[in-house]
């Protein structure tokens, strides 16, 4: 397995969600899917592995893909310009995108799946709108929150299929990436309503935004190889992809 | 005076609703305080609550157990619920029922995730039911709400519509969801297909007179009575009924100018309220409501024959004469 034969996964499954969620209407004012590569790609990280990974499997990764588009579609809706066509057709396409993973599962009978994503999507709503409430919330607290809006649903299906080993190695990797991601956007002098309740986290706990959030992510990273190094189950290939993946997207996110 | 009828409506049936409304408020139970109160604020809104009690109807052919009705039937409230909740961020409406909206209370994003919330417990309440033909009916039924409610967008400001327009656009707005309610209780309840299908089409029935008659009392209420100002729809760009009857009326015309350049005053929004008031459109309307239920009564003929039989009629009734 190399870059290149993950990459075609990677595209391939995100050309099935499209497929999936093909709407003329909805194309033309909000564009194609919000999809996340890091969020598919470790979506996928059992097949690569070589896991039993049958077309129930494959329509699983790609409801979780859908789902995820969903809800990405809805955290892009503003306070202002609320009534313009494109930002009324995002809400619209959040909804369709939901209507249709529900759909989908519906049709080949896999309740048990639905279960258990609806159950994710209630923890994230409830995670995500943590940051909206006035409750003052330690900086542990908020990486649990990430924790789960970046890798929830996809440790749901994880659970599900028996996949759950993999689940630590998931949530330490997407977190990793999302605090690398808020850190650069917070350089760069931009704030979002994340960036901005872990920096106040940080100065009610006295300590320093940035410094904080870095030796956070150097401790997570050692955790992770560790994580990766102790993994039998991981075939040798996968490890190094892994090990790559994360170095690769933080070098992209500085650079 | 109209909720009064209501509740007399319902009497035989108070139990049961008494149960539902207490599992509508145990499903949005939240660890976050902000869903919480989000949720209760649109719960103690009120409602009609007519898609669960359709639900309870249509199950009343079948093998009618309230323990297992309820777990269709608080779902059922709760993806109407949310797409409301939805919809206000999409109109950004600041009043319905009289209160304010989530996302006037809030904001915009607290919206989303409120209704992103009640859509999922609605999901996960349902699938207490393992039977996958409930599932495909209300999955296909919320995918086309949505392509309703992309159509409705599509077609805002638009005079160049017809009836079949507006048709097709509240079958999937409103009629599908409630003819879907019958049809859930009748699956969840084992009755057989051919009765499914009557029921089926009753709520469809039912569902376009419900909005005619929404869509007429957008215009005839008060803004009292309706929780919000008067024409709304038509200040938001949807074209009813009783305003595409209008729509080459000489005389309006020049509210319709306004209303599309966004410069009606409030002043002329009153003069356009008792203008249209007073036109024949209101009669054409009602009686194009009076059509479907007819059509709906007919549906009710041809069930097997059952007690519940004069209950949906009355319903039924209830609902395509009602004043709020």
């Amino acid at each position: 397995m190399n870059a290149t034969y993950i990459q075609n996964s990677i595209a391939q499954l995100k050309t099935e969600i499209f497929m999936d969620v093909r709407h003329r209407t909805l194309q033309k004012y909000t564009g194609v899917p919000v999809l996340d590569e890091n969020q598919l790609f470790y979506l996928l990280v059992p097949f690569l592995n070589g896991e039993e990974w049958q077309q129930e499997e494959r329509e699983a990764a790609i409801t979780v893909g859908i789902v995820y588009a969903a809800l990405a579609a809805h955290d892009h809706i503003k306070e202002l310009d609320a009534t313009s066509k494109e930002q009324q057709l995002t809400v619209l396409a959040g909804d369709f995108y939901s209507g249709r993973y529900y759909e989908i599962l519906a049709k080949s009978g896999n309740v048990a799946l639905i279960r258990n994503l609806s159950q994710g999507i209630v923890q994230r709503c409830e995670h995500q709108i943590k940051v909206y409430e006035a409750e003052k919330r330690t900086l542990e607290q908020w990486y649990t929150s990430i924790t789960n809006i970046e890798s929830g649903l996809i440790s749901k299906f994880f659970e599900l299929y028996s996949f759950s080993n993999y689940i630590p190695i998931v949530e330490k990797s997407l977190l990793i990436l999302r605090l690398e991601r808020e850190w650069a956007t917070y350089q760069r002098r931009q704030v979002t309503i994340m960036s901005r309740v872990l920096e106040e986290s940080a100065r009610y706990a006295g300590v320093t935004y940035g410094n904080v959030i870095q030796d956070k992510i150097v401790q997570l990273k050692t955790e992770l190889l560790q994580v990766i190094d102790e993994a039998s189950f991981l075939q040798v290939d996968v490890k190094q992809a892994l090990q790559a993946h994360v170095e690769a997207s933080i070098a992209s996110t500085n650079g | 005076m109209e909720k009064m009828k209501l509740k007399l409506l319902y009497s035989d049936l108070k139990s049961d609703i008494e149960i539902i409304e207490k599992e509508l408020e145990r499903a949005v139970n939240s660890s976050s305080g902000l869903i919480n109160d989000a949720s209760l604020h649109l719960l103690q809104a009120g409602g009609k609550r007519i898609r669960p009690i359709f639900v309870l109807l249509g199950a009343k052919f079948g093998d009618y157990n309230i323990e297992k009705m309820k777990d269709v039937a608080v779902p059922v409230e709760l993806i109407h619920m949310a797409s409301l909740v939805h919809d206000d961020v999409i109109d950004d409406s600041n009043m319905r029922r009289g209160r304010p909206t989530v996302k006037s209370q809030w904001n915009n994003r607290v919206a989303m995730y409120t209704g992103d919330f009640i859509f999922a417990r609605a999901l996960e309440y349902i699938t207490k039911l393992e039977d996958p033909l409930v599932h495909q009916i209300l999955a296909r039924t919320m995918v086309e709400i949505c392509n309703g409610e992309v159509i409705q967008i599509e077609d805002k400001f638009r005079l160049d519509q017809g009836l079949k327009d507006y048709f097709r656009r509240i079958k999937r707005k409103t009629a599908l969801l409630i003819s879907s309610s019958c049809e859930l209780g009748a699956v969840a309840a084992g009755v057989d297909p051919k009765t499914v299908r009557h029921l089926k089409r009753f709520g469809y029935f039912v569902g376009m007179s419900f909005q005619i008659i929404d869509d007429v009392l957008d215009i005839m209420a008060t803004d009292k009575e309706l929780g919000k100002p008067a024409g709304s729809d038509l200040l938001q760009g949807n074209i009813t009924l009783p305003i595409l009857l209008l729509k080459d009326d000489p005389g309006m015309q020049p509210y319709l100018v306004k209303v599309f350049a966004g410069t009606l005053t409030e002043v002329e929004r009153q003069n356009m309220l008792r203008y249209v008031r007073k036109s024949d459109a209101i009669e054409q309307a009602n009686i194009m409501s009076d059509k479907y239920l007819k059509k709906a009564l007919q549906e009710i003929d041809a069930l097997p024959k059952h007690p519940v039989k004069k209950k949906l009629r009355d319903v039924a009734l209830f609902m395509g004469k009602r004043k709020f």
